[in-house]
């Protein structure tokens, strides 16, 4: 990193002035204009250090290097299941019924689908560079903008610089789609930065569920994938956003995401983070009109030496608010979970019930977790309380289970299938449940190993 | 009879405060003279037991129309604790736990509450006082130390609704739903209790309101009432209370209150 | 405690203990701190070279440290403390009979109400008045146990080979910008020894008194509880109410050895123009006990966060801190717990009431160390507003690097219960008085673990901050 010394921190040969001209060439002024001014952002923003307390136990010096990363340059894989790899494929084939389907390699989207009734009612699907194009007012109006805008932080700034495609989800007034729609995303280059971003606009009384999987195999060198996540859900719209990430070792996985919840919205987002070598997201649930709600779950299972970084907040602006966060974690190896989440309470926000919870399971001598849920209440008529635990398994539940014949191996995967099985049942989606169990059994299954 | 009510309701309406219509009360009458025993019953939902709140000013229930006269004054008027001191009594239904205050020090506080401006209550006779009141309603004397219904079982709070009563020595008792959660044992030592105050005060008046007959069996009332659908459907003796353990009210379902609902304009 | 004052003597939300006293120090050095002003302190106690040396590299330290930017509004600090003296000497000596005292400071404590304790239930009492302490005592049947209180400077004097072996072991100069800011201009505190085995079966107190207009108060305590050893320290404060700020930022270091127990209890009453920032510390041997019991109830802003270090197998550590903050004030408390050594444990139980304009701080650490095996520690934090306009926040930090640990946290937030509120005034209890009891209530749990005539001062002060906060 010699050359960095004076130019501006995290500009690199391929993360350049360059590099957002290239890209916006042939985009609409609005949008070149966007990217530019994020890119201001981007330079003049320093490089969060652990002096920050959203960034103290996440060293990105030792963690992430940006300089060898170059953007991915591969064209856009056919439209054509049969050359697509085997385990996209297998992921696909796991999940059950859908809407409408995206698939994503190597940051290109390469399918789209939506029902052809939902089409009808007007729901759109699809990639959102051909919604720059196709929906250029939706997305003028929503990108960037009141959701995750560059001025939010690094990464922020510099994915609304750089991203190159990702996925527009919009549902008209009072549509509800029973199915969820599936997005699912391959990366095969390695020493690569991604940049996408997802923008969900649910208006009024519509219903959606979004899940969003990203896959990958193991990496040679550090591959870097940010994305951007914006759902808006306006006045009494229902929207699940569920992202599952299972990257392969070498991933550096970073995710910046805001809900805005309008006045009976309920706006529920589930982020189980299964792979990577370092996964670090920000999420922040806005509630932005009165009755708003939000439940908020994460889930992670971390071996070998995984770092994971959640940093959440829970906004309640208006009154008769609630909220829900429940983060459940197990660690084996020397793998590590930093959990950081605040509750705000604004003047005013009266009858918030807020509530955040984060339990850590330590499956290893080496692991270790860090919890720091935080409160800021300035209205006096809520309820709010957090709680935090960290601790081994729980021995009397494995004697108990053995006294009943089951063997050693068999009664901690129960009992840390049970610990972390209570984040799924809380949002039972379709697929969703089966798949992530099974992931972990097969995480599991090594730590005896 | 012929002495003067000291509990007059007349016409007496009342809503959820936080709600904007559906009225709960849609016209009651009661009249209840120094003495009497009285009990209304009547199914789930029948407003009985937010008669009974109303009458102790509860901030969540609101009075729309009518009156309620107590000892000549005007209840509805009034603040909780100046009723409290005028002479109503509320047996809660779920009484409130409030950690970290004993009962002793509850009870002194609202002893002294009692006492005439400027003069102090005298803490040994309050505290033989309740020894003895304790006794009565066998319970132990270590009982006065815990923190007010903190972790009591549901025997523990009703008893001690009826210590308070004992030791506020009031004018009407409101007894709501006393009777629900306890054993037979436990309901005897209630009923035991109330009978005792009532020989002692012959003066006190008592508003029972029970969903069963069984609390009528110890606690024997002069007259009963059939609350349904926010309004008094039937009024009698004990007998009435026989009926309606052989006959449930079913006899009463789909029995509508008269005409006043939903024509009586918001107050 | 005064006994001759009635609630109607008092302007309701007027500050009991901000009377002033006259009188003329002996010294005062120049406002602001300075090299000049460190070699003077050093001098005026006439210490030995060591000891000015260690003073002249804290006030480097305290140079090189950045002012904290997390916690309490620090913003004006910078100019309060170029206007605040860092030394005043008010007498010449220090005295061991109040006869000795001069009359003026003794009164103040007479107000105060301390030689009428001193005779009813302590072991031992120190007065510390501006600078230095002005008064120190103990009964005579602990001296001749080999018990040993002193003030911090006669501790240097007379045990210089124990005092230096302890001196700035628990808290380092460089642990935060204003230990260093102590180290360089300690003046008064307690040096505390109790010999092994020792019980002491009644608390020892100092208290600590502020009687100047922009007075900058440091003191400085060491105890050492060696052995087996048993005892309970009382710290108490007040100051009078100026319109200027005054600063107060004492280091107290604690060293509890096997076995032994001890329980230091602060009762902070700072009138509401100080800035309370205080570092106290204590590590804790094998088979140790070492409790804080910390109540705060002055000040314009404390920081303060009681620590154990549970350095020895099985050692305990407890923190219980209660904190009250009005209009204008800023409670930034909590504790912290480190788990050093296997089978340790500990708690935290903090409960704060913010009224008005008022707001109330945790914040907290609980970290567990690779190899602190069977480590358990539980935190409980329960915030009451009183009024729409009060604010709380909860900052707790937990950091676990060992599996075989069992760590809980648990925090809430309510007002006071309506259902709550109905079924007191139910019983003819009035509203005011009714909110002053659930408050009473809420706090009963670390209430009930202060000696009597803290806990009534704590509940008449409730019960004086409850009037006209109802409507």
């Amino acid at each position: 990193m010699a050359q960095a010394t004076l130019a501006p921190e995290g500009v690199t040969q391929a993360l350049s002035a360059e590099a957002v001209e290239r890209i916006s060439a042939d985009e609409p002024t609005w949008l070149q204009e966007r990217r530019r001014h994020a890119w201001s952002v981007y330079e003049t923003t320093p490089m969060p250090t652990t002096k920050l307390e959203e960034w103290r136990y996440t060293d990105l010096k030792k963690k992430l290097d940006l300089a060898p990363l170059r953007l991915s340059e591969g064209t856009a894989a056919p439209d054509d299941p049969a050359q697509w790899p085997e385990r996209l494929r297998e992921a696909m084939d796991e999940d059950r019924e859908a809407s409408g389907h995206i698939v994503v390699i190597d940051g290109h989207v390469v399918h789209a689908d939506i029902s052809a009734d939902l089409a009808k009612q007007g729901v759109v699907l699809g990639s959102l560079q051909d919604a720059v194009e196709q929906h250029a007012a939706l997305v003028e109006e929503h990108l960037a903008t009141e959701a995750v805008p560059a001025e939010e932080g690094k990464f922020a700034a510099l994915n609304a610089a750089l991203w190159t495609d990702g996925v527009l989800l919009y549902v008209p007034k009072g549509v509800q789609l029973e199915a969820p729609v599936r997005i699912t995303r391959w990366l095969t280059e390695s020493g690569a930065a991604y940049l996408s971003r997802v923008l969900i606009v649910a208006e009024q009384h519509s219903q959606v569920s979004y899940v969003d999987e990203v896959l990958s195999d193991d990496f040679e060198s550090q591959t870097f994938t940010s994305t951007a996540v914006e759902v808006i859900a306006k006045d009494g719209a229902q929207v699940q956003y569920v992202a599952v990430q299972r990257l392969g070792k070498g991933a550096f996985y970073q995710s910046v995401q805001r809900t805005l919840a309008g006045r009976d919205a309920t706006l529920d987002t589930l982020n189980v983070a299964l792979g990577a070598s370092v996964t670090r997201v920000d999420l922040n649930a806005r509630l932005l009109g009165p009755g708003a709600n939000s439940d908020m779950l994460g889930l992670y299972f971390g071996d070998g030496s995984q770092h994971f970084d959640f940093n959440t907040s829970q906004d309640h602006i208006k009154p008769n608010t609630a909220s829900d966060l429940l983060y459940k974690g197990a660690l084996d190896g020397s793998s590590r979970a930093v959990f950081r989440g605040i509750i705000r309470v604004y003047p005013g926000a009266q009858k918030t019930d807020a509530y955040q919870t984060n339990r850590n399971l330590l499956l290893s001598p080496h692991a270790r977790a860090d919890s720091l849920p935080n409160l800021e209440i300035e209205a006096d008529d809520v309820k709010c309380s957090h709680g935090a635990t960290v601790g081994e398994l729980d021995s009397e539940a494995k004697f108990y289970l053995m006294s009943r014949g089951l063997n050693r191996t068999q009664a901690e995967r129960l009992v840390v299938m049970g610990f972390l099985g209570e984040v799924l049942a809380k949002l039972p989606l379709g697929g969703v449940v089966e798949k992530v169990s099974r992931v972990i059994e097969q995480k599991l299954a090594q730590h005896e190993g | 009879m012929s002495a003067a009510p000291i509990l007059k309701i007349a016409g007496l309406q009342a809503k959820v405060a936080d709600e904007v219509e559906l009225g709960i009360l849609k016209g009651v009458d009661l009249e209840i003279k120094p003495g009497e025993i009285h009990a209304i019953m009547g199914p789930n939902g029948s407003g009985k037991s937010t008669l009974a709140k109303v009458l102790a000013g509860h901030p969540g229930y609101e009075p729309t129309d009518g009156s309620v006269t107590f000892a000549g004054e005007d209840l509805l008027e009034m603040e909780p604790d100046e009723r409290s001191l005028a002479g109503i009594f509320l047996a809660f239904q779920y009484p409130v736990d409030i950690p970290g205050v004993s009962i002793a020090n509850f009870l002194r506080t609202a002893v002294q509450a009692r006492q005439p401006e400027g003069e102090d209550l005298d803490i040994f006779e309050f505290s033989d006082h309740l020894t003895e009141r304790m006794e009565m309603l066998e319970m132990d004397v270590s009982f006065a130390e815990r923190h007010v219904n903190d972790g009591f079982s549901g025997g523990e709070k009703k008893r001690n609704e009826i210590l308070q009563m004992a030791m506020l020595k009031p004018r009407l008792a409101v007894m709501d739903e006393t009777d629900s959660g306890l054993d037979i044992d436990a309901l005897q030592i209630v009923a035991k209790g109330v009978n005792k105050l009532t020989e002692e005060d012959p003066e006190m008046s008592i508003l029972l309101i029970t969903h069963y007959q069984r609390l009528l069996n110890f606690i024997k009332p002069d007259f009963v009432h059939v609350m349904v659908n926010g309004r008094i459907a039937r009024s009698g003796g004990p007998e009435v209370a026989i009926a309606l353990e052989e006959e449930g009210y079913k006899t009463y379902e789909g029995q509508e209150a008269p005409s006043t609902n939903g024509s009586a304009p918001a107050a | 405690m005064p006994q001759n004052e009635t609630i109607q003597d008092l302007d309701l939300d007027e500050y009991k203990y901000g009377f002033v006293t006259e009188g003329k120090p002996v010294f005062r050095a120049e406002k602001g701190l300075s090299e000049e002003v460190v070699r003077q302190i050093s001098a005026h106690k006439e210490e030995p070279e060591w000891m000015l040396d260690f003073r002249l590299k804290a006030l480097k330290v305290y140079e090189s440290k950045p002012m904290p930017t997390w916690g309490g509004d620090l913003s004006d600090l910078e100019k309060v403390l170029s206007e605040i003296y860092f030394y005043v000497r008010p007498q010449d000596r220090m005295q061991h009979s109040w006869d000795d005292v001069p009359e003026e400071i003794k009164d103040t404590f007479e107000k105060l109400g301390i030689p009428e304790a001193e005779r009813k239930i302590l072991a031992g009492v120190g007065a510390q008045y501006e600078s230095e302490m002005v008064y120190h005592s103990l009964r005579e049947e602990w001296s001749n146990q080999g018990v040993i209180f002193d003030s911090i400077e006669d501790g240097l004097k007379n045990h210089p080979e124990l005092f230096r072996e302890h001196f700035g072991t628990v808290i380092p100069t460089h642990d935060n910008k204003f230990a260093a800011m102590n180290s360089a201009v300690w003046s008064g505190g307690s040096f505390v020894y109790i010999p092994k085995g020792v019980s002491l079966n009644t608390p020892l107190q100092a208290y600590f008194r502020v009687n100047q207009e922009r007075m900058g108060q440091f003191e400085r305590t060491l105890i050492i509880v060696d052995e087996g050893a048993h005892a309970h320290y009382i710290e108490g404060c007040t100051a009078p109410v100026y319109s200027t700020e005054s600063f107060h930022s004492g280091v107290i270091e604690i060293i509890v050895k096997k076995n032994a127990r001890f329980r230091y209890t602060t009762i902070q009453n700072w009138s509401n123009n100080m800035y309370n920032l205080v570092t106290q510390r204590a590590t804790v041997a094998e088979g140790g006990h070492m409790e804080w019991l910390d109540g705060n109830l002055g000040s314009k802003l404390t920081m303060k966060y009681p620590s154990c270090y549970l350095m020895g197998e099985g050692a305990h550590g407890e923190i219980l801190s209660i904190a009250y903050s009005g209009d204008g004030q800023h409670q930034d408390t909590g504790g912290k717990v480190v788990h050093v050594a296997p089978y340790t444990t500990s708690s935290i139980v903090s409960k704060s009431i913010s009224k008005g304009h008022g707001r109330s701080t945790y914040r907290g650490l609980c970290k567990v160390y690779e190899g602190a095996h069977h480590a358990r520690s539980n935190v409980e934090c329960d915030a009451l507003l009183i009024n729409d306009t009060s604010r709380t926040d909860t900052y707790p930090y937990i950091e676990i690097e060992e599996n075989d640990a069992n760590v809980g946290h648990e925090a809430s937030v309510s007002k006071i219960g309506e259902e709550q509120l109905f079924y007191l005034t139910s019983r003819g209890i009035p509203e005011e008085e009714a909110m002053a009891m659930i408050v009473r209530g809420f706090i009963e749990p670390i209430a009930k673990e202060l000696p009597l005539e803290y806990a009534v001062e704590l509940n008449r002060l409730i019960e004086l901050e409850m009037e006209g906060s109802v409507g």
